[in-house]
């Protein structure tokens, strides 16, 4: 991975790409979840902190990403329009969703686990890989040429998922 | 907006005050010149901001403090853990190179000079915005910056897309070691600081 090479996605927010690009975050509470086309070489990654957009969709401002029911929507709209993506081909592999600091007061990361899921399930998309839960944080790495994650559990060799 | 733009400037204004005040205590603390800047005193997008921690994230060790009082804040100071090492002997006082490994002395360190800071910081707070402001017991986490950082905005990021940010680095002269140090209103405490200034 290069600079060059590499895209950084932030709380509330997905990137796509295709290879040879590497997508990164790093996730405490919050979760990433990975969508890739294999016969394409296409991916996405999106990084949520709440499962449920309810309640917040008549602020001012509403970022869609920060919430699994829109994140993903928005994640998904936005390969298909950037790509020709065929039917029932992505597949997902999902990070995160940890309790890494008592400061933090609700234990967000398990309810976003549980949504994703839910969420995953009613756009039939699959999930074959994830690494959840902990007390530690995680660096995520997903290549785009090989659909592969390096999960990097802090004090922990990377995993490859 | 401009409300919003005259908090900025008196927040700014103290937490200058305030960074003065940290680098006089860290200097005689350490034995030697801690220069500390204020970065940022900005509401900030939490997309923009984390992006930017995660774009050059490395092992860290943190110490985070809750500010109570009148007007609270989080206080977050971070290191790499390697510099961390390089504290740990300015603040004992002895050789830079003694130690080599993560153990007690490293994680009181960096537990120290949290306090230190954040006492300083909020001496100078709750004297120049006359409110009571008092730091509670630190928790010292080691974990990726992006990890702490991300930790850090958790609550406020749940409720709001932009929050106010306090931000800082500093460097320990002759070191080449930098720090960084967040400073974050939680519940609306930008608001109360607005109305103790006159705004």
């Amino acid at each position: 991975m290069t600079e060059n090479n590499k895209l950084v996605v932030g709380i509330g927010d997905y990137k796509i790409g295709e290879a040879p690009y590497v997508i990164r975050t790093t996730l405490g509470s919050c979760i990433a979840i990975c969508l890739y086309d294999d016969s394409k070489k296409i991916g996405g990654m999106l990084h949520i902190m709440l499962p449920d957009s309810s309640g917040h969709h008549e602020k001012p401002t509403f970022k869609r990403a920060k919430f699994a029911d829109t994140g993903i929507h928005d994640l998904l709209e936005s390969m298909k329009k950037q790509y020709t993506i065929p039917k029932d081909s992505l597949t997902a592999k999902i990070f995160g969703g940890g309790k890494v600091l008592r400061m933090v007061t609700s234990n967000i990361g398990e309810q976003n686990i549980d949504a994703t899921k839910i969420i995953l399930k009613q756009h039939n998309i699959r999930i074959i890989n994830s690494k959840t839960g902990g007390d530690k944080g995680v660096q995520v790495d997903f290549f785009l040429d090989t659909g592969k994650v390096h999960c990097r559990v802090f004090g922990e060799e990377p995993e490859e998922f | 907006m401009e409300s919003n733009e005259n908090v900025n400037r008196a927040v700014q204004l103290v937490a200058e005050h305030s960074i003065e005040k940290s680098s006089e205590v860290l200097t005689k603390m350490l034995n030697t010149t801690a220069k500390i800047e204020l970065k940022n005193v900005n509401f900030v997008d939490i997309t923009e901001i984390t992006a930017s921690v995660n774009q050059s994230d490395f092992e860290a060790i943190g110490s985070f403090i809750l500010l109570s009082g009148d007007a609270p804040f989080k206080f977050l100071f971070y290191v790499q853990l390697e510099d961390a090492f390089i504290l740990t002997d300015l603040f004992i006082g002895q050789k830079v190179g003694t130690t080599k490994a993560y153990d007690e002395y490293v994680s009181s360190t960096v537990q120290e000079i949290g306090n230190i800071l954040s006492s300083a910081i909020s001496n100078v707070f709750a004297s120049d915005f006359q409110i009571k402001m008092l730091p509670e017991p630190p928790s010292v986490i080691r974990d990726f910056s992006g990890t702490l950082f991300s930790e850090l905005i958790m609550d406020m990021a749940l409720q709001e897309d932009k929050i106010l940010l306090i931000e800082s680095l500093f460097e320990i002269v002759e070191t080449e070691l930098n720090c960084h140090m967040y400073l974050l209103p939680i519940d609306g405490s930008e608001r109360i600081l607005g109305f103790g200034a006159g705004i």
